[in-house]
């Protein structure tokens, strides 16, 4: 399948500072590819410079075959954008917004087929600012479709919203990429990341880590699982110790409370519970994770994942 | 960019609280002038010319002299030397008192006509003088038996050049109204329109963005010829302004100024950091201008190189083209060097905002 973004050796420097420092990606058609990192990673420079609103200090783009040096309005009319945090006119509602926004296009889709596909028909008469913040957003991605675009690109659609309302954008997004349509955007929530994407990037301090998919990633670590033991009584050093000689890593989260990384070899699992019981520990609680992105960008990356 | 001047002007009539006060500042100023009526002044000058050396002309002369209101009559010898200045605003009354007065003019008849010449513009004024020089007369004539016991007053409004005050600074206000609601409602929407990413999100698509501006300021242009109509209806319907002249003159005159301020407020825009620093640099750059343009007073009198710098104010040659074109009949030609100052500034305004306009 041809790509639908390739991005060589991209580099953007503010002065001299290096917001964003040789990256490379290609984004495969009709994919949802993630960008994944904390807040100034570089994310949404990244993002700006494919949309055409920055320039690149160097490096090479293209976007739906056309080199955005070249030609950026070939490719802007295919392009659908969300920009993070963009709010939009006041005293417009939200169909004359989108027959607005149609207007700058060569070709648009109906206000109100749009309205409908991300469940705001009834509001459709309403300004923007009356909306919940889980409308206002489904709205954006209405409004980011409103070329009916091959690509689309959306900067943090789900950031600030309740769990429902997440789920909700996730489904649009489903619905984008059963439609053919290439999604890419970027996220700092790791279950969003791992549910949503076909293909994550993920960004630390304007360098690219690493890319592949959601599962990939995930096994590529040794750590597998994540035990949480919750024990009645606190632990004598004898039990501590072995715990510690049956896991990778153990890190008292609770004055009983215990978080343990163990490999995902067949017999690890056995050996801890064995310990457990011959060294005459008591569980109050047991939960079994299995390793989340979280674990892999605290791996690749050192640091927790701020938000 | 239909669509796009139809969604702006949309946006204007319905952010109705700012187009309200960008309407009401100016009319509220128009109604203080109506109302204040500063063309009338506390005294008034008289003249008068008399020349029958007979008693009762004297008798006359000093009835009127005793007039509170009325300045001490000056004696003229010319009757045509006093029209004149009456004409040129220089005076406002002249009684005449023909030299054949309260004589038989050969056929049994006495001539009793005396003569007020006025200038109409101060209607109100000449009532009240003409009443009193009646009332004044009548009891000058009435106790002492001259043969003169009637008399009739005959009044003469004459064609007067020069403007009321009042017409004067009904144009002036146009010019202000529409001087502060370009400038300051450009750089207030576009700085808005900055900080909500509103003009990011029209760069992502493929407009060429000099269309979007374009309906932004055929929109305000719109909205500029729509106030202007509001303020002269107002001061013409409300308060009896009287203008004349070439109608289609004066509105291109409003466009091209309009024009201009609307460039200065995308230049203000590119320097404001959020919208009510807009309103400020906005204000800051406005309000000056509209006392050193002349709005309100005359700025002959301003000291040092003022009066020069005042010359090229782009709100100086809007004002004084549209006092030329609806106060003194002037045609579109004959205020070519306004026209030629105002097209300087357009560019001029035009090229820097161009140049230091931001998006983010």
């Amino acid at each position: 399948m041809d790509d639908a973004i390739r991005v060589e050796g991209l580099t953007k420097q503010f002065g001299s500072f290096t917001a964003v420092d040789d990256v490379s990606f290609h984004v495969k058609s009709g994919e949802i590819f993630g960008i994944l990192g904390p807040n100034g990673a570089g994310k949404t420079t990244t993002l700006e410079i494919i949309e055409g609103l920055q320039k690149a200090s160097s490096g090479h783009i293209s976007v739906l075959g056309v080199d955005v040096d070249q030609d950026t309005k070939a490719y802007k009319a295919r392009i659908g954008v969300q920009l993070q945090s963009s709010a939009y006119y006041d005293y417009l509602n939200l169909e004359e917004i989108l027959d607005l926004l149609g207007s700058c296009y060569p070709t648009n889709l109906p206000a109100t087929e749009l309205l409908k596909q991300v469940g705001l028909s009834e509001e459709s008469h309403k300004k923007v600012k009356q909306l919940s913040g889980g409308q206002q957003q489904r709205f954006t991605v209405a409004a980011s479709l409103v070329n009916n675009p091959d690509l689309v690109i959306l900067d943090e659609p789900t950031t600030g919203l309740d769990p429902q309302s997440r789920h909700n954008v996730w489904d649009l997004i489903n619905d984008m990429q059963n439609n053919g349509v290439t999604v890419v955007l970027t996220t700092h929530y790791m279950e969003e990341a791992e549910s949503l994407c076909t293909r994550l990037a993920i960004m630390d301090r304007g360098k690219l880590i690493a890319v592949d998919t959601p599962q990939n990633m995930i096994s590529r670590l040794d750590n597998t699982y994540t035990l949480k033991l919750e024990l009645t009584d606190p632990p004598n050093e004898d039990q501590i110790l072995s715990l510690t000689e049956s896991s990778t890593s153990i890190e008292q989260i609770g004055p009983t409370t215990y978080l343990l990384k163990v490999d995902k070899s067949p017999t690890s699992l056995d050996h801890i519970l064995q310990t457990i019981v011959t060294t005459e520990m008591h569980l109050k609680h047991l939960e079994m994770n299995p390793v989340t992105l979280e674990d892999v960008f605290l791996s690749l990356t050192g640091n927790e994942l701020r938000d | 960019m239909f669509a796009l001047t139809k969604a702006n002007l949309k946006i204007m009539i319905r952010n109705r609280h700012t187009t309200f006060w960008a309407l009401l500042f100016p009319l509220m100023l128009v109604v203080v002038f109506g109302i204040f009526r500063f063309d009338t002044a506390d005294s008034a000058s008289i003249a008068i010319y008399e020349d029958t050396n007979t008693p009762t002309g004297t008798a006359i002369t000093e009835a009127i002299s005793e007039l509170a209101f009325l300045d001490t009559p000056l004696s003229v010898e010319n009757e045509l030397t006093a029209i004149t200045e009456i004409k040129n605003g220089e005076l406002d009354y002249l009684l005449s008192i023909p030299s054949q007065f309260g004589q038989d003019q050969g056929n049994g008849n006495l001539l009793t006509r005396l003569q007020l010449r006025v200038n109409p513009n101060n209607s109100e004024q000449n009532q009240l003088v003409e009443a009193a020089i009646q009332s004044a007369i009548t009891i000058l004539l009435t106790p002492e038996p001259t043969e003169v016991t009637s008399f009739s007053l005959e009044v003469e409004n004459l064609e007067v050049s020069q403007p009321r005050y009042f017409d004067v600074v009904l144009l002036g206000l146009v010019g202000l109204g529409i001087m502060t609601n370009s400038i300051i409602s450009i750089a207030v929407k576009i700085s808005t329109y900055r900080s909500q990413s509103i003009l990011k999100r029209l760069l992502v698509t493929p407009l060429p963005i000099w269309k979007y501006f374009a309906s932004e300021i055929i929109a305000h242009l719109a909205l500029a010829l729509v106030q202007a109509i509001i303020i002269l209806g107002v001061g013409i319907l409300l308060f009896g302004a009287r203008l004349s002249g070439d109608w289609l003159g004066l509105i291109l005159v409003i466009l091209l100024g309009s024009a201009v301020f609307l460039n200065i407020g995308f230049l203000m825009s590119a320097w404001a950091n959020s919208p009510s620093a807009a309103s400020g640099m906005g204000n800051a750059i406005a309000l000056p201008m509209v006392f050193f343009a002349g709005t309100f007073f005359s700025t002959a009198s301003l000291p040092w190189v003022l009066p020069y710098i005042v010359e090229v104010l782009p709100l100086t040659p809007m004002l004084s083209a549209m006092r030329e074109i609806s106060l003194e009949n002037a045609s579109i030609i004959e205020v070519w060097p306004q026209i030629l100052t105002l097209s300087g500034w357009i560019i001029v305004t035009g090229l820097a905002a161009v140049k230091f306009f931001r998006f983010n």
